[in-house]
């Protein structure tokens, strides 16, 4: 036994585990071809599919799960991060804190904790090589190392915006952030260093931007982007959706289509321009902002490869993308109750239907604000090639409070001649085909994201406290488990010597299940 | 059993009001603030009036709830909140009004200030920069303790220490023995705790393979441990022949001895800056926060 203090010396090793042996992936080879056994994103993987190849867990044994462990995240509400899962290391983050556990035990490895301590929903952390990521209340970007919590760098964001809950994306060696004030916005620091490298403003800040013109006179504002992205390495393109244009109920300020709102933008993510944007929805007075996560498949898509981009977004219709180009494919609704357009033309722009402008005496509109899915996840199997999304069957009834004062108060509610009813649906991701649904008895609302795995299953957490496993081609539903809180995050599979778990959120908590003997 | 029911109302009038205010504007800025006399002054008006109820130091007495917490955050009562109730106290409870000049009332506040917060909030004075210099030299601290991606990792990473722990605390840590420090109930425990003792360990594998290095936490089931390598390594307990924790720290515990006063102040004085302290409350007014969602 040593009678002195350890003294370590030598290099620092890339990564926690392994091996010294072993071929340790560069921290992007890491990021762009995922070890099947973490879960290394925010979306799983760049592509935002939440599929994983893991297949421990099937059709057949999935009623076999059971919980393996619950930590209690101290001092929070209720809890919306999806962990990052790296070499049998889970970590969960807030704003100003990372909490690392033995993702197999659940057992507390280290905590980062910065004062405050603050309640406000962060949705993510991030991982490169040997550091995790996180942003403070007070917009510092800060790099931890990921072994100890210990600071490596900590920086405060460029230009003084204000960094969102949303979960970091690296890519290409950069940390890309989001945030909401005093506009949408996306920036890039160098995951190394912490050196600022780019900011994209999500409205246009001069008057000789092409998109200033499609504000009628009035001021841009809003956008906001709260959501992380998706990342196709061989383009370098990042992509990102973009919320409501303010303000937000009414759009006598601000007449126009009012870019870069509502829209779906890839970036180069050497520079941080635009390269294509797509508005789901133009001159928006509904809230229906475009942060549903964008989902990337290849495909042959009518009988052409392409790279395409899905998204079910809140407005209710379900579209396809060339996410080269970012031509407009296909958009189809993914809800029955959708009465505000009548349809989508050639480019995808909706076909306004008249009466749904929100009003002082209140105007019905399908779907509701809430939005007929919002930024919980879907997932894309790779298998099934259907999307699986979190639906909301309903209406909303839209007030203000004046019609002439642009930022009036507003207010919605639901319509109590059409409750809101959520669903897990499949959607065939090449024609927009419902193939089923798994109706969430109780839930009305979003809640929860999804994920899909290579065992046939889609681990579907339900708004009010269940977490179901569906048959993935049927919708059938083959386990559950009640959480007793609510849920409003997104889960996560991983494995740890060849045991499969799927974690998730709930209230306070997050869970771990596993199969019943591990096997 | 009827007084301690009654005694547990009492706890909880006296601190709903304190959790009330959280969320009220931040008030009159603390005038002596920072002010190292007016901090002693309030220490000894804190021990005149307000001791025999709250305890000394804040922790707590028979009759008044404690005001600080021995290790933990402190967080959501301002200084002009504190100020408030001490004077015009709190209704339904025994804390009453106190009828000192409100420079004296600042005074107590100043010293519950200090108090309160953590070792950012309250830095110790020193040469900071002389006080680098004895980490990384003459003390060997960065030996065993990384700072800023720099140093060792068989002992917890102190980047962020002035933001976790109290000025006392770091100091105690520094040169007594039995150094841990609980929460305000004592050993009641009021969150999961992180396993910072680093102690030393010794696993062998089933194939014989022995990894040393430092503890990080550990049940009748798993053991996490940070080892020689610098990895971290995360076992299934059941697969391992054999676990030796060593219940020493590996820590010193003589800095004040080994060092001069002046190094050991001026090594306090740059351990008690190492964090980020809270920013400022949000002003009031301004635009809202954009929906999410």
């Amino acid at each position: 036994m040593p009678k002195k203090p350890l003294v370590l010396f030598g290099l620092m090793c890339v990564g926690l585990c392994g091996s010294p042996a072993a071929q340790v992936p560069t921290p992007d080879q890491a990021l762009i071809s995922p070890d099947a056994k973490d879960w290394v994103t925010y979306g799983g993987s760049y592509t935002s599919q939440r599929y994983s190849p893991l297949k421990q867990v099937t059709t057949a044994n999935a009623s076999r799960l059971e919980a393996k462990w619950v930590y209690h995240v101290d001092g929070t509400t209720e809890l919306e991060p999806t962990p990052i899962v790296a070499n049998g290391v889970m970590y969960i983050s807030g704003f100003n804190r990372i909490d690392a556990l033995d993702a197999r035990t659940g057992n507390i490895i280290w905590k980062y904790q910065r004062q405050p301590p603050a309640a406000a929903r962060q949705r993510g952390t991030a991982i490169y090589g040997d550091k995790v990521y996180l942003a403070t209340s007070d917009s510092h970007l800060v790099a931890l190392d990921a072994r100890t919590g210990g600071v490596r760098w900590d920086v405060k964001s460029e230009g003084g915006f204000t960094i969102s809950g949303g979960a970091p994306l690296v890519a290409d060696g950069k940390v890309i952030v989001c945030g909401n004030r005093p506009h949408g916005f996306i920036q890039a620091y160098d995951a190394e260093s912490g050196k600022y490298a780019w900011t994209w403003s999500a409205v246009p800040t001069a008057p000789e931007d092409p998109a200033f013109a499609t504000w009628g006179g009035g001021t841009p504002a809003g956008a906001p982007i709260w959501v992380s992205g998706s990342y196709d390495p061989e383009l370098n393109l990042i992509y990102y959706g973009t919320g409501q244009p303010d303000p937000q109920w009414t759009g006598i300020a601000r007449p126009g289509d009012n870019l870069y709102s509502d829209s779906i933008v890839a970036l180069d993510v050497k520079t941080g321009k635009l390269t294509w944007h797509f508005q789901n929805t133009p001159h928006d007075v509904h809230d229906w902002d475009s942060l549903e996560s964008p989902v990337l498949v290849d495909a042959t898509y009518r009988g052409r490869p392409r790279k395409l981009l899905l998204q079910a977004n809140r407005n209710g219709f379900y579209y396809i993308l060339d996410r080269v180009t970012g031509e407009f494919l296909q958009g189809t609704p993914f809800v029955d109750k959708l009465d505000w357009a009548t349809g989508l033309d050639g480019k995808g722009r909706p076909l306004v239907a008249p009466g749904h402008e929100p009003t002082v005496k209140g105007a019905v509109t399908c779907p509701s604000t809430a939005g007929a899915t919002n930024w919980p996840p879907p997932t894309y199997s790779r298998d099934t090639g259907y999307l699986y999304v979190v639906v909301a069957e309903g209406c909303g009834i839209n007030v203000i409070t004046s019609s002439t004062v642009p930022d009036s108060g507003t207010g919605y509610y639901e319509s109590p001649h059409a409750p809101w009813q959520a669903y897990v649906r499949a959607i065939d991701a090449l024609t927009g085909k419902r193939m089923w649904e798994y109706k969430a008895i109780r839930s009305n609302h979003y809640g929860p994201g999804l994920l899909s795995t290579a065992g046939g299953i889609v681990f579907a957490p339900e708004q009010i406290s269940q977490v179901s496993v569906l048959d993935a081609k049927t919708g059938k539903s083959l386990w559950h488990f009640n959480t007793g809180d609510v849920i409003t995050a997104a889960p996560v599979t991983y494995s740890v010597d060849g045991e499969q778990f799927f974690a998730i959120a709930s209230g306070t908590n997050v869970f771990a299940f596993g199969l019943f003997d591990g096997r | 059993m009827k007084a301690a029911r009654s005694f547990a109302g009492l706890l909880l009038c006296a601190v709903a009001p304190l959790l009330a205010q959280r969320g009220a504007p931040p008030g009159p800025a603390n005038p002596f603030l920072g002010k190292t006399e007016a901090v002693a002054e309030g220490e000894t008006l804190y021990n005149q009036h307000c001791t025999k109820c709250h305890g000394a130091g804040g922790g707590g007495g028979d009759i008044g709830p404690a005001i600080v917490s021995a290790d933990r955050l402190d967080i959501g009562v301002s200084d002009a909140q504190t100020f408030n109730i001490i004077k015009n106290g709190v209704a339904g409870t025994p804390m009453s009004p106190q009828r000192l000049p409100e420079a004296d009332i600042w005074k107590v506040v100043t010293y519950i200030h200090t108090l309160r917060g953590t070792a950012i909030d309250n830095p110790l004075p020193g040469d900071v920069a002389h006080g680098e210099q004895v980490f990384w030299g003459k003390g060997q601290c960065g030996t065993c303790h990384m700072m800023s991606g720099r140093g060792g990792l068989t002992a917890p990473d102190l980047s962020n220490i002035a933001g976790t722990r109290k000025a006392r605390s770091i100091s105690d840590a520094l040169t007594k023995q039995q150094h841990r420090v609980y929460g305000s109930g004592g050993a009641h425990l009021q969150a999961l705790p992180v396993m910072d003792s680093y102690l030393p360990v010794y696993v062998t594998t089933a194939d014989g393979k022995i990894i040393e290095g430092v503890l990080l936490n550990e049940d009748g089931y798993s053991l996490q441990m940070i080892g020689n390598d610098n990895q971290l390594h995360l076992f299934d307990r059941a697969k391992l022949r054999r676990v030796v924790v060593e219940p020493r720290s590996l820590m010193p515990t003589d800095y004040d001895k080994r060092l001069t006063p002046d190094e050991f102040k001026d090594l306090l004085a740059f351990l008690t800056r190492q964090g980020r302290p809270a920013p400022p409350p949000a002003r009031r007014g301004g635009p809202p926060e954009p929906q999410e969602p």
